[in-house]
């Protein structure tokens, strides 16, 4: 019935004589032909060379920061509030330390990497080669991550800018370890999360808050931002709300998400970053916006 | 330049196409401009009604694919990409033309479409199967829908596009996509019955 609805509009709209003009049509196809012309190829292999380089860089200053506290054997004493965090279960500790700080482990470093840009259609290799960790599941998720012993000391500046980052209460670290708990449990607790994004209301306030930045539900957004959730929780496919939101070309949605601190930088599965994304669906604004804050 | 031996052809996907095109394949983007022109051209007209800001638009469109071709993500189908950007463009130019915007300009632009319709001198074999009196009512109450369920009905009948990428696309969830879907069909089926 609605599909023989669909039909005759179909050939109504067949018989409607206006067209676009040939002026236009003509100007298009002299503007892609010129820009086919360029020698885009070439400039994009040459913008992986210094990705390349700047991500060996970074990864050499992590390293040079964390060695010395690896082999300290009598790391200096902490205050209460840093020491706090290693204490803390490690099913939830190291996600969030991983996420915030790009010192903390070379896979967020190279997922954050300024140069991480999609490389041209016609180019795949390059993104294999230079994000190697691109495919890799979430850090929250990872079993390997929970299943990792207590995080290096680390210094108040680090914990500080941890904590201005994600700013994991209490409560929101029983949020993430009710989805850590999911995702453990073999009964692949992505899946239901993921599917109940389109069909029903999200039950977990990562998914809530995913789905109402995607959908620009901003009232219900600050609503759950007020409450206990990890504001760059990511789903199965490693997509957080920014990104979503990015993506939706939810222009409210991303603004109110930075201004609660989600991480700009924090790309998906596939290495495509809130920037990217904005980019590919062509909101410009966005695009503005998630630069001014630090996006790359 | 194309690779040797990396010749543009007809049956080719969107996809490849547009791949294609990142490569320097200028024949590719052609072949895809002229695969979705009209569709693209129909989704805007209808939604402003007025084709010299839909052709304005169209211009904006097809410059945007053209310069952001490489940055296109086979993850998602070209036409989703495709109509993303032609409907955030359209939703900018209706912001910023709104306060210029009054009812009356709408509605002599509707009055072009079924002018134009009901004067359409190739009549095709459909013409026959169709009256044209009521392929002109069911455009016109098409571009009378509310905007959202306009666009929702748009994306579906000239992006062919499903519910859930509409849904992605204009910001909205599921079910509200498909609500939308169900009263534009429900208040086109009423005009129909009307013609029956």
């Amino acid at each position: 019935m609605s599909e023989d609805l669909d039909e005759i509009y179909r050939r109504a709209s067949a018989l409607d004589p206006s067209r676009p003009s040939e002026a236009m049509r003509r100007r298009v196809l002299e503007h892609a032909a010129a820009l086919a012309a360029r020698p885009r190829p070439a400039a994009n292999r040459a913008r992986w060379r210094p990705a390349i380089f700047g991500t060996l860089a970074a990864a050499a200053l992590a390293g040079l920061l964390v060695i010395p506290r690896v082999f300290n054997p009598h790391p200096p004493a902490e205050s209460a509030d840093t020491a706090a965090p290693a204490k803390a279960p490690p099913v939830v500790a190291p996600p969030p330390l991983a996420g915030a700080s790009p010192f903390a482990s070379p896979p967020p470093l190279a997922g954050a990497s300024p140069f991480a840009s999609p490389p041209p259609l016609g180019s795949p290799p390059p993104l294999a080669g230079v994000s190697p960790f691109a495919g890799a599941p979430p850090l929250a998720d990872a079993p390997s991550m929970n299943a990792a012993p207590a995080p290096p000391p680390i210094s108040p500046p680090q914990a500080a800018a941890r904590s201005r980052a994600v700013a994991p209460t209490d409560a929101s670290r029983k949020a993430d370890s009710r989805v850590d708990a999911l995702a453990q449990s073999g009964a692949a607790a992505e899946n239901p999360i993921a599917s109940a994004q389109l069909s029903s209301p999200p039950t977990d306030p990562s998914a809530a808050l995913r789905r109402a930045a995607e959908t620009g539900d901003i009232q219900k957004l600050r609503v759950i931002l007020g409450a206990e959730v990890r504001i760059d929780a990511p789903d199965a496919r490693g997509r957080t709300a920014l990104m979503l939101a990015a993506a939706g070309g939810q222009d409210e949605s991303v603004d109110v998400l930075l201004a609660h601190g989600a991480d700009p930088n924090a790309a998906d599965a596939n290495g495509t970053t809130p920037l990217k994304a904005a980019l590919a669906a062509d909101r410009p604004a966005i695009a503005a916006a998630l630069r001014r804050a630090g996006a790359r | 330049m194309p690779d040797a031996g990396d010749s543009t052809v007809a049956d080719d996907s969107d996809e490849a196409l547009i791949g294609r095109y990142a490569r320097g394949d200028a024949a590719a983007f052609e072949l895809l401009y002229r695969r979705h022109e009209m569709r693209v051209w129909r989704y805007l007209q209808r939604n402003l009604r007025d084709a010299a800001t839909a052709d304005e638009l169209m211009q904006e469109v097809w410059f945007a694919v053209a310069r952001d071709a490489s940055r296109y993500l086979p993850s998602a189908r070209f036409t989703t990409w495709l109509f993303s950007i032609a409907h955030n463009r359209m939703i900018d130019s209706i912001r910023a033309r709104r306060r210029h915007m009054n009812l009356e300009s709408l509605e002599r632009g509707s009055d072009e479409v079924t002018r134009q319709l009901t004067a359409d001198p190739s009549a095709s074999p459909i013409a026959a199967a169709i009256a044209r009196d009521e392929a002109a009512a069911l455009i016109r109450a098409v571009e009378e829908l509310p905007r959202e369920q306009r666009e929702a009905f748009l994306l579906l009948v000239e992006g062919d596009l499903d519910i859930e990428e509409i849904a992605r696309i204009t910001g909205s969830s599921f079910e509200t996509t498909k609500s939308r879907l169900r009263y534009a069909r429900t208040k086109l089926r009423q005009t129909l019955k009307e013609f029956a």
